[in-house]
């Protein structure tokens, strides 16, 4: 089926009794496009994904994987994709090859095809030499390479990757990175939700945050960036910091908000040249030592805060309300601002 | 995707198959298959035969029967539960093959399942208690019908929320062993006061002990077309309900 989008999205909603997880979601993915998915905990990302590949059925709206549409050609749309979830959901009884094997099994591959590209993916991820080992010894970053070999078995056209790199040690998060890149690179279209911000302006084309079951903006990363121009800081980190330096800090003129990043300050204001001047006064009055001193522009985590207006001190009543509630499916990890 | 082979029916059956072949490979040595599956009917059998003054061979039927009638329906409560906790179950989901494959291949597994531990006792019976089998057809109508009837009926109960095995025994469980008691598996239907044998006639296990005992060249109180009809019937209506509860369960997810 011809179409520009490897993905489409109208007015999406998923209702869990009262509660409206997803609501009235419209979006485009462009094929080709790595397109990031981002939002805080029980925002609806999960649920999106779920309904995007078959395994849960939307309340209202449609959503259509290279064309057809996932209620009405389920068969033909699964065929489209492949699958990375947040776990990773391997058969940890079966070896790394038998794991393979099944996945080209479950898409009905002839078993010379499936083997060969067993071998080409299991050498791709460097886990050949371990093939006849059952998965369960495995690390987390080698089973979740196995995961994502297992979503690449069928040589979809899209790849669903949620939260990829989540937990991962150093090497696994590269190589990773380094197989989207190079996957995106061949021509796949890649689905990602992460928590990490900062992979997703490094790796993401376009990004769309989703809050409270809906889309608050879509956009490249630089544009959603440039949203909050208004949003520009002061980075400075002192060799010995007095204690009371943060709230000393916030009282300079200009200063709209000081924050402590690890042995940084960050000092949002307008007029960064002024801050200067005022921290550079500040720093001569009581005597300290320089380590840096940087203006920064606004980044998407900024953009994110803004949007989804996740903040410290909300976070604390976010995360009693959703106890209160149940729980979304979301997880419970939460990046923010220190 | 011009990887796949043409048929769409043909796909399903091997997508099935690939399904059952990996649960026996997985899920077959799993202490809690091995518990409800073997165990439990052995246990069930000695604690109810030994010091009866009833000839063993008499009893061999009996210890088919629940041996069919635990152990194919007991893998799909061990499996289904297990596949949801780990989500391996998802990766059905998202496969390009329909739920009923899926479910077809479930049920396949503990339907060969029952078959193979079953054999066990028919083993011990001919070798060492001079069993016979008198129809062999009855015998295979009653391994393959119950077999697949009751691994369906695991099916319809690992469908129930729950994401470990013992959730799903124990409603399983509250249902099966009530039907030893109605199934002739303690008092012969025949010996039963004439609503006792109205209530038997409805509980399938009664079928599966009567088409046993009648394979082994015993008699059969409700007759074995009955017995076949009964365990046909029972079979087509756990499918169906197996595979709306698992659709309904989908629509909650």
């Amino acid at each position: 089926m011809r179409t520009e989008y490897a993905i489409e999205v109208s007015k999406l909603t998923r209702k869990f009794g009262d509660l409206v997880a997803v609501d009235h979601i419209d979006f485009e993915v462009k094929k080709g496009e790595i397109f990031g998915f981002l939002g805080p905990n029980g925002a609806g990302k999960t649920t999106t994904i779920r309904m995007l590949t078959g395994i849960s059925i939307p309340t209202e709206g449609t959503a259509s994987i290279m064309g057809y549409d996932i209620q009405h050609h389920p068969v033909k749309a699964k065929e489209q994709m492949g699958i990375v979830p947040d776990i990773s959901n391997v058969y940890n009884e079966l070896s790394a090859w038998d794991n393979l094997i099944f996945t080209g099994r479950l898409y009905d591959m002839p078993k010379a095809y499936r083997e060969s590209r067993a071998e080409e993916l299991l050498k791709m991820f460097g886990l050949y030499e371990r093939r006849r080992e059952k998965v369960q010894g495995f690390s987390r970053g080698m089973k979740r390479r196995i995961c994502i070999a297992m979503a690449l078995m069928n040589q979809s056209s899209i790849l669903f990757l949620d939260e990829p790199t989540s937990g991962l040690d150093v090497q696994s998060v590269l190589v990773i990175r380094d197989t989207i890149r190079r996957l995106n690179q061949q021509g796949l279209t890649i689905f990602l939700t992460t928590h990490n911000l900062e992979e997703a302006s490094q790796m993401c084309d376009r990004i769309a945050i989703i809050n409270h079951g809906r889309i608050a903006a879509i956009d490249t990363p630089e544009k959603l960036k440039r949203t909050l121009e208004s949003v520009q800081s002061v980075e400075v980190a002192f060799e010995t910091p007095p204690e009371n330096a943060l709230k000393e800090l916030e009282k300079l003129p200009r200063v709209s908000e000081a924050v402590k990043a690890g042995d940084k300050f960050r000092l949002y204001t307008d007029d960064p040249p002024g801050v200067l001047t005022s921290t550079w006064n500040y720093v001569q009055n009581n005597n300290l030592k320089l380590v840096t001193i940087n203006t920064l522009g606004p980044s998407l985590e900024d953009v994110f805060i803004k949007l989804t207006g996740i903040r410290p001190s909300t976070v604390s009543q976010e995360t009693a309300s959703q106890n209160r509630e149940g729980s979304g499916r979301d997880g419970g990890r939460r990046k923010m601002r220190q | 995707m011009k990887l796949n082979r043409s048929s769409r029916l043909g796909r399903e059956v091997r997508v099935a198959w690939a399904i059952a072949n990996k649960d026996m490979h997985t899920y077959y040595t799993r202490p809690a298959s091995i518990m409800f599956g073997i165990l439990f009917p052995f246990s069930l059998f000695l604690s109810f035969s030994v010091g009866r003054n009833v000839p063993i061979a008499l009893q061999i039927p009996i210890l088919i029967a629940q041996t069919l009638f635990f152990a194919s329906s007991s893998i799909g409560p061990v499996i289904i539960p297990s596949e949801r906790a780990n989500q391996t179950f998802d990766r059905f989901l998202t496969s390009p093959v329909s739920l009923l494959a899926v479910l077809m291949g479930k049920t396949l597994a503990g339907l060969l399942y029952g078959v193979g531990i079953s054999i066990i006792p028919i083993l011990v019976g001919i070798v060492f208690f001079g069993s016979h089998i008198a129809s062999l057809e009855a015998l295979t109508a009653c391994m393959a019908l119950s077999a697949l009837g009751f691994s369906a009926m695991g099916i319809v109960f690992a469908s129930m929320p729950g994401q470990s095995p013992g959730q799903v025994m124990m409603p399983l469980n509250f249902v099966r062993i009530p039907l030893l008691f109605i199934s002739g598996v303690y008092i012969p239907v025949r010996e039963l006061p004439s609503w006792g044998q109205a209530v038997s006639l409805l509980s399938p296990l009664t079928h599966t002990i009567e088409l046993a005992r009648y394979a082994l060249g015993g008699e059969t109180f409700f007759g074995p077309v009955v017995n076949i009809a009964v365990l046909a019937a029972y079979t087509a209506v756990f499918l169906f309900i197996g595979i709306r509860f698992h659709i309904m369960n989908q629509r909650k997810e």
